[in-house]
């Protein structure tokens, strides 16, 4: 080693453009590798399997959607109706957007910020931020349906085909780099924690409005049964209309618009007017790049985001004092062996649910799947309030508001992330511990229960109480029964939820398999004993049944939470390794 | 190593604080952690050293109950942890490695949600807690989610939250990183206090300025094993042995810490002398 030629003594040679070359396959490297290691999973079968099946399903989607594409096009074109692409573009865009929120993107392990510690000068910075997010599952969707489009014009009209490869090319680069600049500014204003929240929020109102408008306007909805709605009425459809005519002109300038027109010039044998459109579009494309660019720009000069940044106390910290006598150390202070509350409850459990309902109120996943069910029960109810057959409603609204509370149980830990190895230092049992969490998951049912109960005897006249008691009976052991699974499965495989990133995309696909499974299961068997007994006049039968199941549930749950402890000690080393691994 | 004291011994009237017998640990085939023992007396200040990944943490890990041992035991306060766990517990304190916060609370409702899983009545969680932020100076932002805080901010709380049941054993892994002068001021004499008054102390930290002024006892582990376990005058004096047949040293010379960790590890771990090593730096 002594040998070394001294080379830091020489002056240092100018950068080259080889070296450059070399940073970037340096990054295409590193993306790779991103990629192969996200899919390396250790120890985790099951895991594995619930992976395979869901990128299974997912490539059948992508197919369906890209073959879609290409036939929808291929008709479009072969019947004349070439105009009408501007509607396959437009979703083809909205779907690219969307999807770009919903999937998680494989570079997320990455924070590609870091990068600007190396040297590279602005424009490579520019190009290198731009390259680790075309990958995405939402691009390489969007544009593939695209290209799918230009294949199944030119298979309809040949003489088309070059033309519709350049348009098409031209706006699946506009559609990447639009969602790439308002990701870019996205990440800039989601850089605090309020912010986040707000953003959250809005997402999920939209989301809330979407369901809205689907039963509203959606004709599979409508209620034929019903002499007062009739699908879409006169009016909706008017209004529809009057928007549509409003901002058609709008629309017209931009690039899904465009390009459908340029499809329309070139086959007509406008040159001219097809080159004219498909540089509109490319415009578009060097402008959403200018403005993605100018965010990078910032970016690599070292801007500092975050609420942490922010954090620094004012105060100036007092020297030691010995005013915390009382709380270092000595043998008195040290609390008593147990301590309950008010109600003769053990402190643990009014803690533990004190604590958990903050996370609710500070978690606006949480908050939007509890909303949902409620919001869905008023548009259903609104719907149906006039059906005769009224009597499914309420266990119906039961079963769906459990689809949002049994999943909680399977990540109890999820949230708090590297928090959860408090359990295992403070001088409380696993098994205290989860059994809270499940009593707050069934307090939170209950409440959802009561709501739904209130809504649905105020919009179509109350439940029979029976269905209602049976409904009840059901609930309670579905969750018991979801709880045994749920608690073995958020110590075995819990998955670490960052806040700034939506919860269902932080979930166990097995775990989700599972608790969809076992709701499914139960419902489905629920489903058989209801009908019997309404079918066979037994009614009066169903809340002995149910009770009954519930009974048994329950004790089956009970009895599963006597080897929580030994099972969280067993399984803490793979609980601790995912959930205080580094975001 | 010849400074190593060759055999515990602790007292039948009094148990030591921390007590660990052949505290083995290993993961596949490695062995992080290699039959180690270790006694730490009640009321000392202890700590505990040794180079990256020579099994610091992982000790600290099962000494407080976040790792199961391959093998031996440990007793803390006289009672076995494992057949004991909540008693034992209830006693210690802990600022482990990842800090255990929970990021969707605020500073002062995590503090009362510990002091209350500790078994504290709320009141005296909330009296303890305002009182602990306020000397951590923490308490001018009160609606700030731990979430959002700074790495250093971050560690006073884990450390107030470790302190606030009164624990008899505080068990700190790195309790200094991130954390500014004038706050590490304050906690040392914090910690200091809570020695005066009978606590025990178990301290990781790669600062052995801290160490050496705050530490009255000293083991560094090295690969897994105890390579040097004493208080600062005896490890001193081995190392000054050590040194003095072959080298030349002045024997009225105090050997630091850093001398002492440097020579008892430093040639093992492949440290060189930095001028025959990467010349081509400037």
């Amino acid at each position: 080693m002594a040998e070394l030629a001294p080379q830091s003594r020489r002056p240092a040679a100018p950068w080259t453009g080889r070296q450059t070359r070399a940073q970037f396959a340096a990054i295409a490297w590193l993306r790779w590798r991103i990629l192969v290691n996200s899919l390396r999973r250790k120890g985790r079968v099951g895991e594995l399997i619930g992976n395979i099946v869901v990128y299974l399903v997912s490539a059948s989607i992508v197919v369906f959607l890209v073959g879609g594409a290409g036939v929808a096009a291929y008709y479009l074109a072969g019947h004349g109706h070439l105009h009408r692409i501007s509607w396959m573009l437009w979703g083809i865009f909205i779907l690219c957007q969307l999807l770009n929120i919903q999937l998680a993107q494989p570079s997320t392990t990455f924070d590609p910020t870091q990068l600007i510690r190396f040297p590279l000068r602005v424009d490579t910075y520019v190009a290198i931020r731009l390259f680790f997010g075309l990958l995405t599952p939402a691009n390489i969707v969007g544009t593939l349906m695209s290209l799918a489009v230009a294949a199944g014009i030119g298979s309809a009209a040949p003489a088309l085909w070059t033309y519709a490869l350049l348009t098409l090319a031209v706006f699946a680069a506009t559609n990447v780099l639009f969602s790439r600049m308002v990701f870019a500014w996205v990440d800039r204003w989601l850089a605090t924690r309020r912010a986040r929240e707000i953003f959250t929020g809005l997402i999920f109102t939209f989301s809330l409005g979407i369901q809205w408008a689907n039963f509203t306007f959606n004709p599979a909805y409508s209620n034929s049964h019903t002499h007062h709605t009739h699908g879409i009425s006169h009016q909706h459809i008017h209004f529809i209309i009057t928007v549509y005519r409003r901002v058609r002109p709008l629309l017209a300038a931009l690039p899904p618009d465009l390009t459908a027109s340029s499809l329309v010039a070139a086959n007509q044998a406008a040159v001219a007017s097809f080159f004219a459109y498909t540089l509109a579009c490319a415009l578009f494309a060097a402008a959403f790049l200018t403005v993605f660019a100018l965010r990078m720009r910032t970016e690599f000069r070292g801007e500092s985001l975050s609420d942490a940044a922010t954090g620094v106390s004012r105060k100036a910290v007092r020297p030691a004092a010995a005013k915390l006598a009382h709380s270092t150390s000595t043998p008195a202070a040290v609390a008593p062996p147990t301590s309950s509350s008010s109600f003769g409850v053990p402190s643990v459990f009014v803690t533990m649910l004190g604590k958990e309902l903050l996370y609710v109120r500070r978690h606006m996943g949480i908050l939007y799947g509890l909303i949902m069910p409620i919001f869905l029960v008023i548009i259903f109810a609104s719907k149906f309030a006039a059906r005769s057959n009224s009597i499914w409603i309420f266990p119906t609204a039961v079963a769906y508001t459990l689809l949002a509370i049994c999943p909680l149980s399977y990540n109890s830990f999820g949230f708090e992330a590297e928090g959860s190895q408090f359990y295992f230092l403070a001088p409380v049992r696993m098994r205290d511990i989860l059994l809270a969490k499940n009593l707050f998951n069934f307090l939170l049912a209950l409440v959802e229960i009561i709501v739904i109960f209130g809504i649905i005897s105020y919009m179509t006249g109350m439940p029979s109480l029976q269905i209602a008691a049976a409904a009840m009976f059901w609930a309670a052991g579905t969750l018991a029964i979801s709880s045994i699974f749920g608690n073995r499965r958020s110590i075995s495989t819990p998955k670490k939820i960052s806040s700034q990133r939506m919860a269902n995309k932080q979930t166990s696909k097995l775990n989700a398999f599972i608790s969809m499974s076992v709701l499914v299961i139960s419902a489905g068997t629920a489903a058989v004993l209801f009908g019997i007994c309404i079918g066979f006049h037994l009614r009066w039968a169903l809340v002995p049944i149910f009770a009954i199941f519930a009974a048994i549930e329950i004790g089956i749950y009970i009895h599963s939470l006597g080897s929580l402890d030994q099972f969280a000690l067993d399984h803490r080393e793979e609980l601790f390794t995912e959930l205080c691994k580094q975001s | 190593m010849p400074f190593v004291r060759p055999a515990i011994v602790h007292s039948a009237i009094m148990p030591p604080a921390i007590f660990a017998h052949e505290l083995t640990r290993r993961f596949d085939s490695f062995t992080a952690v290699d039959h180690i023992n270790l006694a730490v007396e009640p009321g000392q200040f202890f700590g505990f050293l040794g180079p990256n990944g020579a099994g610091k943490s992982t000790t600290i890990k099962m000494l407080t109950g976040l790792l199961a041992p391959s093998f031996g035991s440990i007793q803390i306060l006289g009672q076995d942890l494992f057949s004991n766990p909540v008693e034992v517990k209830r006693h210690i304190g802990v600022v482990p490695e990842g800090m255990a916060l929970f990021g969707k609370l605020t500073a002062r409702e995590y503090l009362v949600f510990v002091g209350r899983m500790y078994g504290l009545d709320k009141a005296t969680a909330a009296e303890r807690a305002a009182e602990l932020l306020e000397f951590m100076g923490l308490a001018n932002e009160p609606r700030k989610v731990i979430a959002d805080y700074s790495h250093g901010m971050g560690k006073k709380l884990a450390l107030a939250a470790a302190v606030i049941h009164g624990p008899k054993v505080l068990f700190l892994d790195e309790p200094f990183e991130g954390v500014d002068a004038i706050a590490a001021g304050t906690l040392k004499s914090m910690l200091q206090g809570m020695i005066a008054r009978g606590a025990t102390i178990f301290l990781t930290s790669h600062v052995l300025e801290i160490v050496e002024r705050l530490c009255s006892h000293i083991a560094i582990i090295h690969r897994g094993r105890i390579v040097a376990n004493g208080s600062l005058d005896e490890l001193r004096a081995g190392v000054q042995a050590r040194l003095t047949p072959g080298v030349e040293v002045d024997p009225n010379a105090r050997l630091t810490l850093e001398q002492i960790f440097l020579n008892v590890v430093g040639g093992e771990a492949g440290v060189t002398h930095p001028e025959q090593e990467l010349t081509w730096l400037s």
